[in-house]
């Protein structure tokens, strides 16, 4: 039997991160996945690195240190999947007033937040609509390819002894008196003290095979893809007024829509933390909203034809907080999940604070909030 | 109300003899004029006499029957780039002159169709290299001839009447090249003796090349082509035009937004399943002609009237006989691989080199066609791996030396959108409340 | 078969070209020996018609300031701008 200091379940961004970071920290470490590299909820993300969507608070403290931390990977693996801190800028169109409310808060937590008049707004966005007259600038907000990050932190895993192993679904996690001590999957069994669980949307699946839970769902959201154009949009573009409008009252849908273009000429649209159920198929009405949003930010995008438009589904936790931290019932059974629509932004930065804990260092922030002792100790 | 989507011998047949029993008919078909891509024709302004074509009575009779019933309604210049279904009822939204619209119907019948497979080689992005419909197409719809010098290459039995046509129309056809051997017409014998019209139509074409001195050069195809001729076999072929086609692909597009079931057909080729009545696994839902398996005008018309619920069983089967020879007649070479360089470029539409697919295998991991896709864009451009996609998957499993799974075959034919809207349009659509 | 007068004109990058109503661009283009219709976005490679019937898109130019309008099956207008 393959024996690794420790097993990574999931070829996503946060596995490939969390791979990485251990085995820079001297660990030999084994990849599994049940499909190829980035085939989950990577292989559908926009490659969003965000700090201007969160409130103050743990989330944002990550978010902060993960951003600088995709950086550092960047330098670590190589200039290979497109990292670019092209930043945002937030938009309101009705009333601006809580928008610079919000900024000041963030500001507070330092996150760069500038305030944007008119004539500057423009000139950053000359093709946005006259409507709107003022924005927040956020520099700090960067964007990767996510797909290619996923595989090239892989390849680098590999070349320094680390192992990967797709096609591989784990069928059973192997506990002796409450402690991991390996797992079973379709390709053999691997033994190893250490098992982190980094599946997304499919955590909760790997918990219960621990005989742990973890109360992970999806939650699906929609990107349209344009046909490729000239740089017609040069930043990360999110309205907040329309997201207020029509998503829900929940405040952390605030900035929700966010158009830009890409590398390759086309423009996305989005709609970050969208609630559209659950359901796996098309929703045409969604991808009107999207394209009626995007071309009142941007006229000029109701020539650009829509090319396609996918769909993934985004893991969530109750409170939307991550799950980081080893679980409360199975020793030795690490958890790196849940991340929403934030899983790009934050895999580095979970994948440092699960380093900082399995090897003993001062974590550096207080990783309470993401235990996932909050859902498994003291609740019926 | 019943709408039949694509305009060729499969969708009118449908249209006519659906109206002819009474029913309400909308046939949409993207084009201005009807026909499809077989019975391409020229705008009424020029006097077409019709010699480009070997049975355009038929398309005639056709033509006659739909644009004199009453009960057939036409959108042309005019496709369906999203479709639902819900409570039993379709909604189709087409796309008509640029304006999105909505169309309600109780049953759709799907005719839409096949393009050229193509094939990969040095040199095939180059002006003046296409395929044998475009050339096709340039003539018989717009009486433009493609080049001068033209060499004709690929497989199957469509290489025969676009060389023949080019050169009535004055091409110099340099070479004739078809891929397999003519031995292997043995092979569908049966279907010849089952489908005797089928002679007739091949020495029609057997004639006029004669008559055009051209012969057909067999087991050669096109290695590459560079700016003024092309290589075959290693031999340098001058010529301004290089046409090679390796068959035929539908366009599954629609079936799959609709959640109809399909299958991989013999040689590989993804089709939608449908059942005696040509009905898929939805409801409702039907296809007929080369979506259900590529089979050529005459079947496609037996399987249009049988979707719309005329008889013609007895036909079909030896149509699909004579289909099924076919394919074991013209496969596509399996060494075609074995002619790409790094530089050769794969995707058109992104740009994507054997190269940088090899290195996405070798370096990234990727292990079929979609985790390819993901990594270097290969099909991720405006023609959405219509050209591409089967290629790709089938590079990738052969540097494995694996088989392309059926299951990504089909996955490969399965597109979120038919056909292009502008972001404008669809956006509009939430204030004309659809 | 006789072809009509090319009685309506185009632009295409600024020269005029004459074409046959209901022709497409592309068509018209051909007529006037004008092959090349676009360069590619990264590689800068001259490109034509490919398929000819609007599946594989290679034919591709902005029309009246549209991008990404395939020129085998689009129309020529009259007084029409097309561009690379």
């Amino acid at each position: 039997m393959q024996t690794a200091d420790a097993i990574v379940i999931g070829a996503g961004i946060v596995g490939a991160s969390c791979a990485l970071a251990l085995t820079n920290a001297g660990l030999k470490v084994l990849v599994l996945d049940r499909g190829p590299v980035a085939g989950g909820t990577t292989g559908a993300g926009e490659g969003n690195i965000l700090v201007s969507d969160k409130d103050p608070g743990p989330e944002l403290t990550l978010a902060l240190r993960s951003r600088d931390l995709w950086f550092e990977m960047q330098a670590d693996v190589g200039d290979s999947f497109e990292l670019e801190a092209k930043g945002g800028i937030v938009v309101a169109r009705l009333d601006d007033a809580p928008l610079k409310a919000f900024a000041s808060k963030q500001r507070s937590a330092e996150v760069d937040a500038i305030e944007v008049g008119d004539k500057e707004l423009h000139e950053l966005e000359p093709h946005l609509t006259r409507d709107i007259t003022s924005g927040i600038l956020y520099p700090q907000d960067s964007q990767c390819q996510p797909m290619l990050a996923a595989a090239h932190v892989l390849q680098t895993v590999r070349q320094r002894g680390g192992e990967v192993v797709t096609g591989a679904t784990v069928t059973s996690i192997k506990t002796v008196d409450g402690k991991v001590v390996g797992v079973e999957t379709s390709k053999g069994s691997y033994s190893s003290p250490i098992v982190v669980n980094a599946t997304g949307t499919w955590a909760g699946e790997i918990a219960q095979m621990a005989g742990s839970h973890l109360p992970i769902a999806p939650r699906k959201g929609f990107i349209l893809v344009t046909a490729p154009a000239p740089k017609l949009i040069h930043h990360k573009v999110y309205d907040s007024d329309y997201v207020a409008n029509v998503a829900s009252s929940d405040a952390d849908l605030q900035t929700s829509t966010v158009v830009e273009g890409t590398r390759a000429g086309t423009i996305l649209i989005g709609a970050s933390r969208e609630r559209i159920g659950f359901d796996g198929r098309m929703n045409v009405d969604i991808l009107r909203r999207l394209a009626a949003q995007a071309t009142s930010l941007f006229p000029i995008l109701r020539d650009i034809q829509l090319l396609r438009a996918y769909r993934g589904f985004r893991p969530y936790a109750p409170d939307h907080l991550p799950v980081i931290g080893e679980d409360a019932l199975v020793s030795g059974l690490w958890h790196s999940a849940g991340h929403e629509g934030a899983g790009i932004g934050l895999a580095p930065g979970s994948a440092h604070l699960i380093t900082q804990q399995i090897t003993g260092v001062t974590p550096f922030m207080d990783s309470t909030p993401f235990s996932p002792r909050r859902f498994q100790v003291g609740v019926a | 109300m019943i709408a039949v989507i694509g305009a060729g011998p499969a969708g009118l047949s449908a249209a006519a003899t659906a109206a002819e029993r009474g029913e309400k008919v909308l046939l949409i078909d993207s084009s201005p004029r009807l026909g499809g891509q077989y019975w391409r024709h020229l705008p009424s302004n020029w006097n077409d006499d019709r010699s480009l074509h070997y049975d355009f009575s038929k398309a005639q009779a056709l033509f006659d029957r739909v644009l004199t019933n009453p009960l057939i309604t036409r959108h042309s210049n005019a496709h369906v780039w999203q479709a639902e279904k819900n409570d039993g009822v379709f909604t189709l939204f087409v796309v008509r002159d640029g304006v999105e619209e909505k169309v309600i119907a109780d049953k759709v019948i799907l005719a839409t169709g096949a393009y050229d497979r193509s094939i990969p080689f040095p040199g095939w992005t180059l002006p003046g290299v296409m395929t044998p419909g475009a050339a096709q197409a340039m003539l018989k719809s717009h009486g433009v001839l493609v080049g001068k010098r033209v060499v004709v290459a690929g497989t199957g039995p469509f290489i025969l009447p676009v060389a023949a046509g080019l050169a009535d129309s004055g091409a110099e056809i340099v070479g004739l090249y078809e891929a397999n051997n003519p031995i292997r017409w043995l092979l569908n014998l049966h279907g010849f003796i089952l489908n005797p019209s089928k002679i007739a139509e091949a020495l029609y074409y057997m004639k006029k090349l004669r008559k055009h001195r051209i012969s057909i050069r067999f087991g050669k195809s096109v290695d590459s082509t560079s700016k003024g001729f092309a290589t075959v076999n290693g031999k340098r072929v001058d010529c301004d035009v290089v046409a090679v086609g390796w068959g035929f692909v539908p366009d599954l597009s629609l079936a799959g937004i609709l959640g109809a079931q399909l299958k991989v057909d013999g040689d590989g080729t993804v089709v939608v399943a449908v059942d005696s009545h040509q009905e898929t696994s939805v409801p409702g839902l039907f296809a007929a002609g080369e979506s259900t398996g590529i089979g050529g005008s005459t079947l496609s018309m037996i399987e249009g009237v049988i979707a719309a619920g005329g008889k013609g069983k007895f036909a079909r089967w030896r149509a699909q006989v004579f289909a099924r020879g076919l394919q074991r007649v013209y496969p596509v070479p399996t060494n075609w691989q074995a002619k790409l360089n790094d530089q050769t470029i794969i995707c058109r539409c992104e740009e994507v080199t054997l190269g940088d697919i090899c290195s996405s295998v070798d370096e990234l991991g990727a292990e079929n066609g979609r985790t390819a896709k993901l990594f270097t864009r290969a099909g991720m451009g405006l023609c959405q791996g219509r050209v591409c996609g089967r290629n790709v998957s089938e590079i990738v499993a052969a540097k494995r030396a694996e088989k392309v799974h059926d299951s990504e075959r089909m996955g490969g034919a399965q597109r979120p959108t038919a056909g292009p809207i502008s972001l404008g349009e669809l956006g509009d659509g939430l204030q004309k409340k659809f | 078969m006789t072809q009509p007068a090319a009685s309506i004109t185009f632009t295409f990058n600024d020269e005029k070209v004459s074409a046959v109503p209901g022709q497409t661009i592309a068509a018209a283009l051909f007529s006037a020996n004008q092959k090349v219709l676009r360069k590619t976005r990264m590689g800068g490679e001259d490109r034509s018609i490919f398929c000819g019937i609007g599946i594989c898109w290679d034919c591709v130019v902005t029309v009246n300031g549209i991008s990404n309008q395939r020129a085998c099956i689009i129309e020529v207008v009259d007084s029409m701008v097309v561009q690379s």
